[in-house]
């Protein structure tokens, strides 16, 4: 049992070790210290936000950032501040939503497809292929007024539109890993597929693909405000980064705090993840940076 | 090769009708029935029993698909409900303006990304290695959205070095390419730095492989080197990426269509769907996958003609 | 003018704080071919191309002077270097598989290398048709429109050779040029590469950890341990009366150097003084009266190739034929080798006996169970008796667990997982001479060494009656190989297990096998008694695989 007690050890102690090569990235650094901000002000929305956001003020409408309204007021008299803040936890919550679903449902169907019959594989394959074929914006616009917009929809369609990409992925890796000799000497033994698949392939290909997905996290983050911009996104009186954006595009001449309320927390987001996730990805796993 | 590229274009078409078949069987299974999702607030029983009939909703799927898959094939995609004309003629003004904004994005991001990640590369860890590194994560991070909004205020409206709208359409070709710049910029911004990023990975890795190393050991001069023996490879990972790239590009494109108002198939698909206009919204959709298949299947031929190895790598 | 070409005066270099080579220094005289001879680890491969700086980046020179031609190559400005490399030095390198650009045609690249002669396109595609004829590639004007994926691996190292020589070069250095190809064609390339240093009068340096490949080809040796070259002289003397305790070592424990049969091989941590133990050759092992562990009868195995076209378009499938009707037994206690070079088939028989392909014909019976891969529950028991080491020690190990984890998971498959978990696997690691701290390490913290013990631990976790071992030595150092096959043949003494070695290597046949099976493209062409196939081979190809592992070259003579 002792065997598996230093085990342990060594493995928190690596991840211990592992954090602060990430803090000595700069990039690393600024990275955890805005996706830290972006998280606090997601879940401490309700606490930090002056005003319910979607209360509508008619008579106050359009006014620029104020000491009441810090980043003014929208065309419905709604304070921007709270907007936005409500706004960051809609685009977090469809962001991991999003990835947990379309990795879990990624890895799956491409173990299944890397390692079932051959019929099995081509058929996920075709489907895979198939998908990757819509263009996810315009795919989005098209269908997204059909199944009603909203976040059910967003979400929908960035997992079914990702689901491809990671599948294909873990495809690839198991029809390598199932080539290796370690894997060769498994099936040797006797060791059935799917105790190969679960008990060795996988701890081997998932720490590359959750490195992925964190990068995956701001095109998410901006996919979402990108189709609420363009309506077939998240509706009133939710709150979202693109709608705020849309809203200040709209007055485009005369609403600047608009633009920046919407423009500055989205790039703060996008901009944090991204260099986390490219931090992540120099400290762990340095060869994923030819890939993909 | 040859064999190869048969293959490839093959099961581009197979994807093609599959992504047509598939559109279609989910736009009709959406929730409600599709005749007043069409019909919007306007649905009333008889306009509905109309267009149920006219587009055979009550036939079965399998036969209404078929039907659908042998119009579109014939290039019958439906009347346009705004203009009444064939839906096919309105994609060919609006198709054309979105492949040159493709085009010249694509150019623009290759032109600068690949000489950018090639100077990183021989230069690793130096100053400029380290500020293109981190200006390539910052533009790759940025939302479209946001770059087109921007790029608008501050180079058109703010400091009017570019027209602000439109393309230019009925003026001389200068005069196209001045409303080209800006938006193909912005389509374009994130992938300099991606492909800067791509590039400068896969040609570390290509420089130092052991036949760079013999190119070295005969004495051949650095430049040759690069260019020769080792961009030629190290490119190959940039085909693919961009071929795939095309797709993310036309979501960029319908935003700077929008906010440049400039024609294109995005801004086209933008009204057609506030306008319940259903059959244009469907065929700009199908003129988009038909791009986007077109661009895979070219990216991947182009890498078998780059690197041979690569068709058997892809069996 | 001297005769020194080249001379290395106190070269060292480090990786980082590590330091690669210690202050070498050697002379080179023209006309001289020089083998540098070392194990894996020694520094020789960082020590030749640092003569003209063509190490990685993270490798730094730290001092020492090279001269060349009264300059000092570590020294001379870079377009000096540039003009010197490809026309009065050059290289071959390791590996013909890497070592060609794969973008360009075997034409390009050799063009390339005379694009500062004046001569017009023509004359040099000329030239370079003419280099190739002359390293005896078969039509070498065809081969110049060819991709180096088109070739073989042989004929790879040829087109490497004919650009390393075609501008006659003072100075050719190679580096391991034959290690990874088979060893027939290994003796082909040798002799070509002693053919053609006698027609240009080219020094060679030659760098190996073969040590037959140095007494046949060479006249002067270094011998390099840990980055210090510990001997130099002339091959002759060195290898008859070595100095250094490392080179008698080294000479002494080369399975290929011992051409009395042993069961136990010298090894590194023994004693130089004690003689060689002649023990029991396999004509004492005879085992006809024991029961036979494993049957093969009459097997074929092919594979189909699918064509890159569909078959709708006349894509045709081509079939592979691997293994042709083989047929072999092999007895309780006994040792079989199968041998025979890449592409023979014996690999793919391997797999047929644990039901890992299917055979296309033919009978395999283990322990007397026939193998059918539709029946797992016989799939099961047979490989509860049988228990394989593959080739690549680390690879074959799950990368992400522990060694006590994968020595105990064959008795986890089997469902005998009842047995006391660490003592179980310290007695499996002790049974193979490590310690049982091993337990808890990872594949990437194993020596290759030490990786192969773990193989066989793990092969051994059943107690399996037979043990089949696909190239037991391929990868180790000469000192390491002897360890392998020690250990092989103790257990086998200590347990009755059957053995079959698939190998090429004719030297590890000799000492560890006692009937041997040769393999040619799948067929069997020639089978018997170990000693009997050593001292009286009766087919060309047995011939020429006990000549190539003995590296003893056709004598070449001058006058053609």
């Amino acid at each position: 049992m002792s065997v598996s007690n230093t085990n342990t050890a060594t493995r928190r102690s690596a991840i211990g070790d592992g954090f602060l090569r990430l803090m000595s990235d700069p990039m690393g650094a600024i990275g955890v210290v805005l996706v830290t901000l972006l998280i606090l002000s997601a879940v401490f929305a309700s606490v930090l936000s002056p005003f319910d956001p979607a209360q509508i003020n008619v008579p106050i409408k359009l006014q620029p950032p104020s000491w009441e309204h810090w980043l003014g007021t929208d065309q419905l008299g709604r304070d921007v501040l709270s907007r936005a803040l409500y706004g960051g936890r809609i685009a977090l919550s469809v962001a991991l939503i999003s990835t947990a679903l379309s990795v879990g449902i990624g890895v799956i169907l491409g173990m299944v497809a890397g390692f079932g019959p051959k019929w099995l594989d081509n058929l996920i394959v075709l489907a895979f292929d198939t998908v990757r074929a819509y263009p996810v914006i315009i795919l989005a616009l098209a269908v997204g007024p059909i199944f009603g917009a909203g976040l059910k929809t967003v979400i929908g369609i960035l997992v079914v539109t990702s689901i491809p990409y990671y599948g294909r992925i873990v495809r690839t890796s198991v029809i390598s890993a199932s080539k290796a000799d370690y894997v060769e000497a498994l099936r040797a033994m006797g060791m059935s597929r799917v105790r190969i698949v679960a008990r060795h392939i996988l701890p081997n290909i998932i720490g590359p693909i959750l490195i992925l997905a964190s990068m995956d996290i701001p095109v998410y983050i901006a996919a979402e405000a990108g189709l609420s911009f363009l309506g077939v996104g998240v509706k009133p009186p939710d709150s979202s980064w693109g709608l705020i954006l849309d809203d200040g595009y709209k007055f485009i001449r005369q609403t600047y705090w608009l633009v920046i309320a919407g423009s500055v927390p989205l790039i703060t987001a996008t901009l944090g993840f991204t260099f986390l996730g490219e931090a992540l990805r120099d400290t762990f796993d340095p060869k994923l940076r030819k890939g993909v | 090769m040859f064999a190869y590229a048969l293959k490839r274009i093959g099961l581009g078409f197979l994807v093609l009708i599959l992504a047509i078949s598939s559109l279609y069987v989910l736009i009709l299974a959406a929730p409600g029935d599709p005749a007043s999702a069409m019909l919007g607030p306007r649905a009333t029983p008889a306009l509905r029993a109309a267009i149920t009939e006219k587009l055979g909703l009550d036939r079965p799927m399998p036969v209404q698909v078929f039907n659908y898959l042998i119009s579109v094939l014939q290039g019958d995609l439906g009347i346009d409900l705004r203009s009444r004309q064939p839906v096919l003629n309105t994609l060919k003004i609006h198709v054309p303006r979105t492949l040159e904004l493709l085009g010249a994005s694509l150019l623009i991001s290759a032109a600068i990304g690949i000489p950018l990640g090639c100077i990183a590369a021989v230069r690793r860890n130096s100053l400029f290695d380290r500020v293109v590194g981190i200006l390539s994560v910052s533009v790759i991070a940025m939302p479209a959205v946001i770059i087109a909004i921007f790029g608008m205020l501050i180079f058109a409206a703010g400091l009017g070095w570019v027209p602000a709208i439109g393309a230019g359409d009925g003026e001389g070709l200068l005069s196209r390419l001045h409303h080209l710049i800006l938006p193909a910029i912005a389509v374009g911004a994130g992938w300099i730095g991606y492909i800067a990023r791509l590039v400068r990975a896969s040609m570390i890795e290509v420089l130092s492989t052991n036949y760079v190393r013999n190119a070295r050991a005969f004495g051949l001069p650095a430049r040759r080197i690069v260019f020769r023996y080792a961009l030629r490879i190290a490119v190959a990972p940039t085909v693919t990426v961009i071929g795939i790239g095309v797709g993310v590009m036309m979501g960029s494109a319908v935003f700077v269509e929008i906010v440049f108002a400039r024609p294109g198939i995005g801004k086209l698909m933008y009204e057609a769907v506030i306008l319940r206009n259903y059959p244009v919204s469907l065929g700009a959709v199908l003129a988009a996958s038909f791009i986007l298949i077109v661009a895979t299947t070219l990216s991947d031929i182009l890498n078998a003609l780059i690197d041979p190895r690569f068709i058997e790598d892809s069996e | 003018m001297s005769d020194i070409l080249l001379e290395v005066d106190g070269l060292a270099v480090q990786y980082g704080s590590l330091s690669a080579v210690n202050w070498a220094s050697f002379k080179l005289e023209r006309n001289r071919v020089l083998g540098i001879v070392g194990e894996s680890g020694s520094g020789k491969s960082t020590l030749i191309w640092a003569l003209t700086r063509l190490l990685p980046e993270m490798a730094t020179i730290s001092s020492g002077a090279v001269w060349f031609e009264g300059k000092d190559l570590l020294r001379l400005p870079p377009d000096q270097l540039q003009a010197l490399r490809g026309t009065r030095i050059s290289y071959i390198s390791q590996d013909p598989m890497s070592a060609l650009t794969p973008a360009l045609t075997i034409g390009q690249q050799m063009m390339d290398v005379l694009y500062r002669e004046p001569w017009s396109r023509k004359e040099k595609w000329a030239r370079a048709v003419d280099a190739l004829d002359w390293v005896s590639l078969p039509d070498p004007a065809a081969r110049m429109k060819m991709y180096p994926y088109q070739l073989s691996g042989g004929q790879r190292q040829r087109v490497s050779i004919a650009m390393a020589l075609m501008l006659e070069p003072d100075l050719v250095i190679a580096d391991e040029p034959t290690t990874a190809l088979d060893a027939t064609l290994e003796v082909e390339i040798l002799d070509l590469l002693r053919r053609l240093q006698h027609e240009t009068g080219s020094a060679v340096i030659f760098v190996t950890h073969h040590l037959g490949v140095v007494s046949s080809l060479c006249d002067d040796v270094l011998v390099m341990h840990r980055g210090d070259i510990v001997e130099a002289g002339p091959v002759s003397e060195v290898f008859s009366r070595p100095t250094h305790d490392y080179t008698r070592m080294l000479l002494r424990c080369d399975p290929a150097r011992i051409a009395q049969t042993t069961r136990r091989l010298p090894t590194m941590a023994d004693d130089l003084e004690t003689p060689i133990k002649i023990v029991a050759g396999p004509a004492d092992r005879i085992k006809t009266d024991q029961p036979a562990v494993l049957e093969i009868a009459n097997l074929s195995v092919s594979f189909t190739k699918d064509s890159a076209l569909p078959r709708w378009l006349g894509g045709q499938a081509q079939e592979i034929r691997a293994v042709r009707d083989v047929s072999l037994d092999l007895r309780k206690g006994e040792t079989l080798a199968l041998v025979g070079e890449s592409g023979s088939g014996k690999t793919t028989i391997a797999r047929s006996v644990l039901g890992l392909v299917s055979p296309t014909a033919g009978l395999i019976k283990v322990a007397g169970q026939v193998v059918d891969r539709a029946q797992a529950e016989v799939l099961q028991v047979v490989r509860a008796f049988t228990s394989m080491m593959f080739q690549d020690p680390v690879g074959s190990l799950s990368p992400r667990m522990t060694i006590g984890e994968q020595i105990y998971e064959p008795l986890v498959v089997q469902g005998r997982a009842d047995v006391d978990r660490a003592t179980t696997v310290a007695d499996l690691l002790r049974n193979v001479g490590l310690p049982a701290g091993f337990a808890t390490r990872y594949p990437h913290q194993l020596s290759g060494g030490q990786a192969r013990r773990v193989g066989v631990a793990r092969a051994l976790a059943l107690n399996p009656a037979l043990i089949i071992a696909d190239e037991p030595t391929a990868g180790l150092d000469v000192s390491v190989q002897g360890e392998v096959l020690n250990l092989l043949n103790e257990i086998q003494d200590r347990t009755g297990v059957s053995i079959l070695i698939i190998t090429h290597n004719m030297s590890v046949v000799r000492h560890a096998a006692d009937r041997v099976v040769v393999l040619l493209k799948g067929e069997i062409v020639e089978s018997g008694q170990c000693a009997q196939i050593f001292d009286a081979p009766t087919h060309d190809y047995t011939r020429a695989l006990i000549a190539a592992s003995e590296h003893k070259l056709p004598e070449f003579s001058e006058m053609e």
